[in-house]
């Protein structure tokens, strides 16, 4: 540049040079653009995971997981007469809804969808671009997207348990949570290791912990009640 | 930068004395033939970043343009089809009156207390309109089809959409105009085919969108509401009646909406037309009143 500068030839000698040297910088700065873009898309930076990032995946797919949680719960604590399990499952309403809630606030904070594709599958953000496998609700392994994630009810569960009643209904209550809770672990580990945001971290370590925790008293609870967990399928 | 080294390279061997600075070498010769080769070489370089970055550009749009934000606060306007009307919210009717909607299905106005299930629910049968409204209020899609022209893999393709899926619910609509109709509180689009790509467009513009939705994050679930999803209240095929509330809330029970006729809140049981939606026989489950089975 310099040099150009000081040299000062005639104009006319250097227009052709001028030329070259502007579409060149013009060039370089759209493929840089091009390239910080896409890499955006698959990279978080602090301030804003990107469309396929791990934190955008986990926050979609756990709200996803969560809000039936929240719908489970809410049919038993509205209609179980037992007093311990409505206190349970008001806990657990009260406590997925509200961090549902958290991940949406990210999600739009972020500009980005707050529920995952509509028929797009779930968990494909799992799969480190092909190399890490994860299941789905039958256990099948996939590095692919899932149709339905691990522990997620059948809508026929669900008519199921609104159809329950008494220890008929305590029961279901205890094998679909206890089958929730234990097929969101695997999304919640993953999150907790992988995801780019602290604050998203943080949530999936809670809910690792939380519900671990969780599964023993459900488990117990089960055997209280004399009845057995349902099989993972 | 390696492109424009390159071009570089090529200009000087036409320069005579290539070794000394290169300002000088074209210094005395204004007539030196056009570099054809050159300007062929950075137009081509120049096209190619050109592509590169369009399709990174295109590739984050297609992404991002239908996510709802406070500059983008309605994506569905660039969805060809899509019916807008601006409704008035919150004006409740009792499980006893109807609603004389505007449009078939409707998609915004005076609806019941209770709204249906909204948690990725997909109903076999046609539902109480009044209740599906009001879960359009809380930031839910409904689609409807009809049940004589979809069937088959057709059903099973916008099942996949709902079932399992939060703020999506999915019931069939008789005598709908066309195969599918799409609802969000305020938008409409009627399709044809299950595989329309603004199907998934138009789901990701308006479900849960904060600008949009009245009641945004409002609840799908229904328990201790009064209304069943196991045994919802039956879609009503008469028009309603001369007694039904209007569009613009007359005859609605909510406070905001009206002043005289507030008062009659429990009317007269309209012979026939419309069975009261919270007072279902206690087939499968009881909701809110004692369970059947002691």
């Amino acid at each position: 540049m310099t040099d150009t500068d000081t040299d000062a030839s005639p104009p006319t000698s250097n227009s052709s040079r001028v030329l070259i040297i502007v579409a060149a910088m013009v060039a370089v700065l759209l493929v840089g653009a091009a390239g910080g873009m896409l890499l955006a898309m698959s990279r978080s930076n602090d301030v804003t995971p990107g469309p396929d990032s791990v934190d955008v995946g986990f926050a979609q797919d756990m709200r996803v997981h969560h809000l039936q949680a929240v719908t489970m719960a809410g049919i038993e604590r509205d209609r179980t007469d037992d007093g311990e399990l409505r206190r349970l499952a008001f806990d657990i309403e009260s406590t997925q809804l509200a961090q549902a809630s958290e991940m949406a606030g990210w999600l739009t904070v972020w500009g980005r969808q707050s529920l995952p594709d509509p028929g797009a599958g779930h968990m494909e953000w799992m799969s480190q671009g092909g190399t890490h496998e994860h299941t789905d609700a039958l256990g099948q392994t996939t590095t692919g997207a899932v149709d339905r994630m691990p522990g997620m009810a059948t809508s026929q569960e669900l008519d199921q348990l609104r159809a329950a009643t008494g220890r008929e209904l305590d029961v279901l209550f205890l094998q679909l949570m206890l089958r929730h809770h234990q097929g969101g672990l695997q999304m919640a580990e993953y999150g907790a290791q992988h995801a780019s945001a602290g604050y998203v971290r943080n949530l999936a370590k809670k809910i690792v912990s939380s519900q671990v925790s969780e599964v023993n008293l459900l488990t117990d609870m089960l055997t209280r009640r004399g009845a057995q967990p349902l099989p993972p399928a | 930068m390696a492109s424009g080294t390159k071009s570089k390279g090529t200009t000087k061997p036409k320069s005579k004395n290539g070794a000394k600075g290169r300002s000088r070498s074209s210094a005395g010769r204004p007539t030196r033939p056009k570099p054809w080769g050159t300007i062929a070489a950075v137009l081509a370089v120049v096209l190619l970043a050109g592509g590169v970055f369009t399709y990174a550009f295109l590739e984050i749009n297609e992404k991002e343009q239908w996510v709802a934000s406070e500059e983008n606060p309605d994506p569905s306007e660039n969805i060809d089809g899509v019916k807008r009307e601006k409704y008035e919210s919150g004006q409740h009717v009792t499980g006893a009156q109807r609603v004389a909607y505007d449009q078939s299905p409707p998609f915004g106005g005076p609806h019941d207390q209770a709204w249906a299930a909204c948690s990725g629910v997909v109903y076999d049968t046609a539902v109480r309109t009044e209740n599906m409204v009001h879960s359009l209020e809380h930031g839910s899609v409904w689609i409807a089809y009809n049940p004589d022209q979809v069937k088959g893999g057709d059903l099973d393709k916008l099942k996949g959409k709902v079932e399992g899926q939060p703020y999506m619910m999915m019931s069939p609509w008789p005598g709908l105009d066309k195969p599918i109709s799409l609802q969000s509180w305020g938008h409409q689009l009627k399709l044809d085919k299950a595989d329309d790509t603004r199907i998934d467009e138009f789901i990701r513009s308006l479900r849960e969108n904060q600008y949009q939705n009245p009641e945004p994050g409002g609840r799908c679930d229904v328990d201790g509401t009064g209304f069943d999803p196991a045994n919802p209240p039956p879609f009503v095929a008469e028009p309603p009646g001369d007694d039904a509330v209007k569009m613009d809330g007359t005859g609605a029970v909510d406070e905001s909406a009206q002043e005289m006729q507030g008062q009659q809140v429990p009317p007269p049981a309209t012979e026939g037309t419309a069975p009261p939606a919270s007072e279902q026989p206690p087939a499968a489950s009881g909701t809110g009143a004692p369970p059947p089975s002691q």
